[in-house]
């Protein structure tokens, strides 16, 4: 089948083709649970709110302005609620809160090595403040430009560049401390 | 702030980071903005003669060369999540289903959107047709109302017995009749869903909403009309 863009699926979900909205879910799926991924830190957890933006995404459609891209429009929802989601971990379990380490398949030590530092990456990256995780995730992990996280996050360019120096910085530190 | 003249004591010790600025005055953030965007090569012309820009600028590429591995690493998606995002819609929209039959044996009942799926596959088998979504009217009325649209009032429910009303929405290539296309489509989809579940009574409502170039073989113009959802920095 020929490929069709976002907007004229987002017509055809909202006039009740699911079929239209399945392609949708298959389109943006992935990028949806690595963003949830990077922002909680457990694949458990990650796979939980993919899906419940998916399906809050679904319910939503007729408050989707067609002007916007549907991609920053799911992203919105994938760190919003991933935000919830901290704030009622936090309050639940404030001491459990510990990723899960990232497969490893063994290797050679400096492949051992680098894994045990993504780890410590995606370790740190759980400790930021939300804006900050939003903003670093969205720039490094999903290739964003500041004016697209601005969209995203509902904020100015100016505030998206000074959140990501203090996440860049408090990363660095940490970084530079794990070594 | 500007930039002093670049000192030539070279810095001693690893980099500071809780201080704003490396000693020559450069902005720490704006050196691991610079190793962030993966431009730590670049030096402009304070940089190639500073000893702190240069020191530091090593020093943060090294400290942030886990980021990029990380961002690097392919993640799996887990298998489920298509599937199980589309059974919890499907509940959304009140579990629409057709009973075939009722037997002894007992009732033989199809999902709404199962016959939506036969159609659509039905459809796309026809030459010319080069896209198509399906919905069985009683889906589409449960998805809109539970979104709230009401946009097809006249449409009926098709929950009953053996009869099914199907709509169908196609981009068709252009050039050919599409009244003679559409009759194939129907008749198609008829068959099939005759076929595979009996129904004998179907009703096939079909829109033609765009129309394409003969494929060329080119897959220059399917890119041309391709997502391209994600945008890249400018």
């Amino acid at each position: 089948m020929d490929t069709v863009d976002d907007a004229y699926l987002v017509r055809r979900a909202r006039d009740g083709f699911l079929d239209a909205y399945e392609e949708l879910v298959a389109r943006h799926a992935a990028r949806a649970y690595r963003v949830a991924l990077r922002m909680l830190g457990n694949h458990h957890d990650a796979e939980d709110v993919t899906q419940e933006a998916l399906i809050a995404a679904w319910q939503a459609l007729p408050a989707f302005r067609s002007d916007a891209a549907f991609s920053t429009w799911l992203y919105r929802i994938v760190t919003t609620r991933s935000l919830n989601r901290i704030n009622r971990t936090r309050t639940a379990f404030p001491l459990d809160a510990q990723p899960e380490p990232a497969a490893r398949n063994g290797g050679p030590p400096e492949q051992v090595e680098r894994s045990a530092a993504a780890d410590a990456v995606a370790r740190a990256i759980t400790t930021l403040p939300g804006p900050q995780r939003v903003a670093l995730v969205l720039y490094q992990f999903e290739d964003l430009s500041y004016a697209d996280i601005a969209e995203v996050t509902g904020t100015s360019v100016p505030a998206v560049r000074s959140h990501l120096h203090r996440a860049r910085r408090t990363l660095a530190s940490l970084l530079q401390d794990w070594r | 702030m500007t930039a002093g003249t670049p000192q030539t004591t070279p810095p001693d010790g690893p980099l500071d980071l809780t201080q704003r600025q490396v000693p020559c005055g450069i902005d720490v953030d704006n050196l691991l903005e610079q190793v962030a965007e993966g431009r730590a090569a670049e030096r402009d012309e304070h940089q190639t003669h500073c000893p702190h820009c240069q020191a530091a600028l090593i020093e943060l590429a090294d400290v942030w060369a886990p980021v990029r591995q990380l961002a690097e690493q392919p993640v799996t998606t887990p298998t489920g999540i298509l599937a199980a995002v589309m059974r919890h819609i499907d509940r959304l929209t009140h579990d629409m289903w057709y009973t075939l039959r009722q037997a002894d044996a007992g009732a033989i009942k199809v999902a709404a959107r199962v016959i939506a799926i036969i159609a659509r596959q039905a459809a796309l088998r026809v030459p010319g047709v080069r896209i198509a979504f399906g919905r069985s009217t009683a889906t589409a009325r449960a998805a809109e109302a539970d979104t709230r649209q009401h946009r097809h009032p006249h449409a009926a429910a098709g929950v009953m017995g053996g009869t099914a009303v199907v709509d169908l929405a196609l981009t068709v290539t252009h050039g050919q009749s599409i009244d003679h296309l559409a009759r194939q489509v129907q008749r198609r989809v008829i068959a099939d869903l005759r076929d595979t579940l009996d129904l004998q009574h179907v009703t096939v409502n079909i829109t033609v909403d765009d129309v394409l170039p003969p494929p060329t073989g080119d897959r220059e113009e399917r890119r041309g009309r391709g997502s391209s959802s994600t945008r890249r920095r400018t």
